[in-house]
């Protein structure tokens, strides 16, 4: 089905599904022609020409590719660029560059996150409303590993398109039928007489060329770009410090802020005490409360924001959440984890009867792991300017233009201005991990963009304000047990997860409307527990939701950040119990799935599992599927007498179906294993009297390149379609480390971080196990 | 170059906002993490804790400032292209500017050398390329 290419295929659909009357109803009378939900025909504009949402053609061969994706370090926009190459078959060269678009068209939504599908499977009515909604919106953010699921078939599709207009109108200007033309290097040839016509020049004729509705794509045996590493298009702006992320925006007139948000999440404000002397400051030119969320000093500069900013004498509103500590938090999930109701996920086979006293070798066990921010390299930065006329304008590095506009008109809406049109422009992301998701900076800029009419107000939160005050991962615990049958494996498994539900947190924050929903049964809290290729007998997943002040965001790989460490800890634990090795007691426990058995085994060959370490040193081993992809990891660790740990290696292979650009898999899983052992070791927000601890780098520190293990990464081929990338890396890691220390020292860890971070020297620290920490 | 602002503001900020000097970046305001670094006087150097009053008469290169006049890349940019080093690019150009200082000094440093002087923070996880890219470098540069 052509689901997205002209407005003539929509209408097609449409009808063919049965689905019109049902939308039209939803959205109101005329809804069809006034949203062109397939995307634009071609058209040209003085030297190009564009032949379909995505791709645009110049005279001169160029070809720019409009990526509807944040490029926020992934690679995303070389990625789905190459997909457009593949299939124009044009090497990927200089010709071609990619853009972000800043019209929100339909045919740019992201239908693989919400709806956990992608959009050549989906079928029925119910798909095909929930995508046109989704359209509708339309909500198009770079999240959950989807950009290469989502788009995979959309952007080879309008590669394909596009190059089916050239080659019609090839055909048509030398005047001989379209099947005796073909293509190669940016041409149309035409064998028969041996001329031959650059893209470029044909661009112009090609765009008022009929759409196909199903253009064929080219078999994988054809393929010369996808699968074959090619170079970043953002590399070489990055290395001569050029790309503009949200926090180089500049704009004629532009006004900058600095803000202060309550230390206690959710406490009100109740005055400034000394506006008259902040307002007197160089430069300052306003003194805001932003609808009781924090107050924001407008200057000249940021500079001279956030210096008088650093004067603000503020009166924070109580609440009850100041009495909150980081002990009463981790009292609430240990109380979670023992009883109250429990929303069940999954249950399979026999579970409660397995666990009968008597019946079997029992292994208990509880893990806990806790807020962790995401600290962006980026503070959290918007532009926003609202016009005399009414018209707004955004610039930011954010992971959906749709949260731009709900930001916009919210922020606007407290100062009571309605935009009438908001345009938004989405930068370079200097990193995001979820954190870019949310609406909150856009729409404080919002508001004092709406109190400088006429005049851009680029707001950014210092370091400070970044950490400490949220959103975070949220804290969680895991009580998991396991029946041995006689075989020693699990023949039954039963996990409990509590956690502060992620997904009712951020839709309440962020939604335009508060559509309630239940935090019961997160799917983000559950993810990764159940260990589905793992062949238990009996199966059980559970979770409980433990409110709290604090605001829950998305952040990278989410649930199964704590939950894969949870699980697979367990499985060592229980693998050990059962007297048996930790490779061996996954491989058989993998015998139905050998999609993961074969990454498994690649791994153990890579790692050389079994070799003797010498002492002080260990091996763990972890697993996990995410993202529709399959990684897993062995860490190797040193145990030091005195406690420090440090991660020599880390071996990773990988199956994420078919690889784009293969190069790029590599670097994202590099740089999710980094992340993973910062969060493993290091990483932990605290609270005391209701607000965050840390603030900065020195106390939420990071790995430095002295302490970044090596890192070995494969990839296994696969013809499965692609799976996420940006993920999996991280998710394993900390199971993968835990469990070598345990090789190394005979010690079980149950609880993130695993170590406690000392300071050595200026930008220096090393870890130390917990047990021996001072 | 001159720049007309209070002797207290940090250079960070009258690279970025005086001079429109854009490739330096504020990451963290205390020292920390190395985004905001450039070269004074050949010492990489944290921008954000140093205030303009104290660089009078000092030679400033910034990230922008690594390339030849004629856009020619320096070794240590190309080798950062070569490696495929950044990801999200916001802390590049303190690392860059680090390594550049680093082998001024010390023209084929050893890992142990590295770690010493490259104490940058990247939140992508580029480190493994960055260990690469500097080896590269240091093999590609003219010896004197």
């Amino acid at each position: 089905m052509a689901c997205f290419l002209s407005r003539r295929s929509f209408l097609l659909t449409g009808a063919a599904m049965g689905g019109t009357a049902m939308v039209a109803a939803m959205a109101g009378a005329g809804y069809l022609a006034a949203v062109d939900m397939d995307g634009p025909d071609g058209f040209v504009a003085d030297d190009r020409a564009v032949l379909n949402a995505f791709v645009t053609l110049h005279d001169d061969g160029r070809v720019v590719v409009q990526v509807p994706r944040t490029e926020m370090g992934q690679g995303i926009h070389t990625g789905l660029a190459m997909l457009v190459a593949e299939e124009l078959d044009i090497p990927f060269d200089d010709r071609i560059s990619v853009e972000h678009p800043v019209e929100q068209l339909a045919v740019y939504a992201n239908y693989s996150g919400p709806l956990r599908t992608r959009p050549e499977n989906m079928h029925g009515p119910l798909m095909w409303t929930a995508k046109r909604v989704l359209s509708l919106l339309p909500l198009m953010n770079t999240a959950g590993s989807t950009s290469t699921m989502g788009l995979w078939f959309p952007l080879r599709s309008a590669g394909a398109a596009a190059r089916h207009m050239l080659l019609t109108a090839g055909a048509t200007r030398l005047g001989v039928p379209a099947e005796e033309v073909t293509t190669s290097g940016g041409f149309v040839h035409h064998a028969g007489s041996g001329r031959r016509i650059a893209y470029g020049e044909l661009a112009r004729e090609a765009a008022l060329v009929p759409p196909p509705r199903d253009p064929a794509l080219k078999p994988a045996s054809a393929w010369r770009v996808i699968g074959r590493s090619q170079t970043r298009v953002d590399i070489p702006a990055k290395v001569r410090g050029e790309p503009v992320f949200g926090a180089d925006v500049v704009l004629p007139g532009m006004l900058h802020a600095a803000i202060r948000q309550p230390p206690v999440f959710g406490a009100g404000i109740t005055r400034v005490r000394n506006e008259s002397e902040v307002r007197a400051q160089p430069g300052v030119l306003d003194v805001a409360v932003i609808e009781g969320r924090g107050v924001a000093v407008v200057a000249g500069s940021w500079w001279q924001a956030e210096l008088a900013a650093t004067r603000l004498d503020i009166d924070w509103a109580a609440t009850e959440a100041e009495l909150i500590n980081s002990a009463m938090l981790a009292s609430a999930l240990q109380a979670a984890l023992h009883g109250g109701e429990a929303h069940v996920h999954l249950e399979q086979g026999e579970v409660e009867p397995a666990f009968r006293p008597g019946a079997a070798q029992v292994v208990e066990a509880t893990y806990t792991a806790p807020f962790v921010a995401h600290a962006c390299m980026e503070p959290m930065n918007a532009t926003v300017l609202i016009r005399g006329d009414g018209t707004a304008e955004a610039w930011c590095s954010s992971q959906s233009p749709l949260s731009m506009r709900w930001g916009v008109n919210r922020g606007a809406g407290w100062a009571g201005v309605d935009p009438s049109s908001v345009t938004c422009h989405v930068t370079m992301a200097g990193g995001a991990f979820g954190r870019r998701s949310e609406v909150d900076v856009v729409a404080q800029a919002a508001f004092l963009a709406a109190r400088h009419r006429g005049r851009p107000v680029k707001l950014m939160w210092s370091r400070e304000e970044d950490i400490g005050r949220g959103v975070f991962r949220s804290h969680a615990g895991a009580r998991l047990r396991a029946a041995l049958g006689p075989d020693g494996l699990p023949a039954a498994y039963d996990a409990l997860v509590a956690a502060q539900a992620l997904q009712q947190s951020a839709l309440r924050r962020n939604l335009p409307l508060d559509i309630g929903g239940s935090p019961n049964g997160d799917r983000f809290t559950a993810e990764g527990l159940d260990k589905s290729y793992y062949a238990f007998p009996g199966r059980r997943v559970r979770s409980r939701h433990v409110p709290s002040h604090v605001p829950i965001g998305f952040w990278r790989s989410n649930g199964y950040s704590f939950n894969t460490f949870f699980a697979e800890s367990f499985l060592d634990k229980c693998a050990l119990a059962a007297d048996q090795d930790p490779l061996s007691y996954r491989r058989a426990l993998l015998r139905d799935s050998p999609r993961h058995l074969a990454v498994l085994n690649r791994m153990a060959a890579l790692a050389g599992w079994g070799v003797p370490m010498s002492p002080g040193r260990g091996r763990g081993i972890a697993i996990e599927a995410a993202y529709e992809s399959v990684v897993a990891q062995v860490a190797e660790v040193t145990v030091a007498t005195d406690g420090e740990i440090r991660v020599d290696r880390v071996i990773c292979v990988i199956d994420v179906g078919t690889v784009v650009n293969p190069d790029a898999v590599i670097a994202q899983t590099e740089g999710g294993i980094l992340f993973g052992v910062t969060t493993a070791l290091m990483s932990a927000i605290t609270l005391d009297a209701g607000s965050v601890m840390e603030s900065n780098f020195h106390d939420f520190p990071m790995q430095r390149l002295a302490d970044a293990p090596d890192i070995v990464v494969e990839i296994i081929p696969s013809d499965l379609p692609p799976g996420g990338a940006g993920e999996p890396g991280i998710v394993p890691v900390a199971a993968a480390i835990a469990n070598a220390i345990h090789a190394a020292t005979g010690r079980r860890f149950r609880s993130l971080p695993l170590a406690v971070t000392e300071t050595t020297g200026e930008r220096r620290t090393r870890s130390v196990l917990r047990d021996h920490a001072a | 170059m001159q720049v007309d602002a209070s002797e207290d503001k940090p250079l960070l900020w009258a690279l970025r906002e005086d001079l429109g000097l854009l490739g330096s970046k504020y990451g963290c305001g205390i020292a920390q993490c190395g985004a905001c670094s450039v070269l004074i006087n050949g010492v990489s150097t944290p921008s954000c804790v140093t205030p303009i009053g104290d660089v009078t008469g000092a030679s400033v290169v910034t990230v922008e400032g690594l390339a030849a006049a004629d856009g020619k890349l320096s070794v240590v940019q190309q080798a950062w292209i070569d490696e495929q080093v950044p990801q999200c690019g916001f802390c590049q150009p303190g690392f860059l500017i680090a390594v550049m200082a680093l082998l001024e000094q010390t023209s084929q440093p050893t890992d142990a050398e590295i770690d010493e002087a490259v104490t940058n923070i990247c939140r992508c996880g580029t480190y493994p390329r960055i260990r690469r890219a500097i080896h590269r470098a240091a093999s590609a540069r003219p010896q004197d």
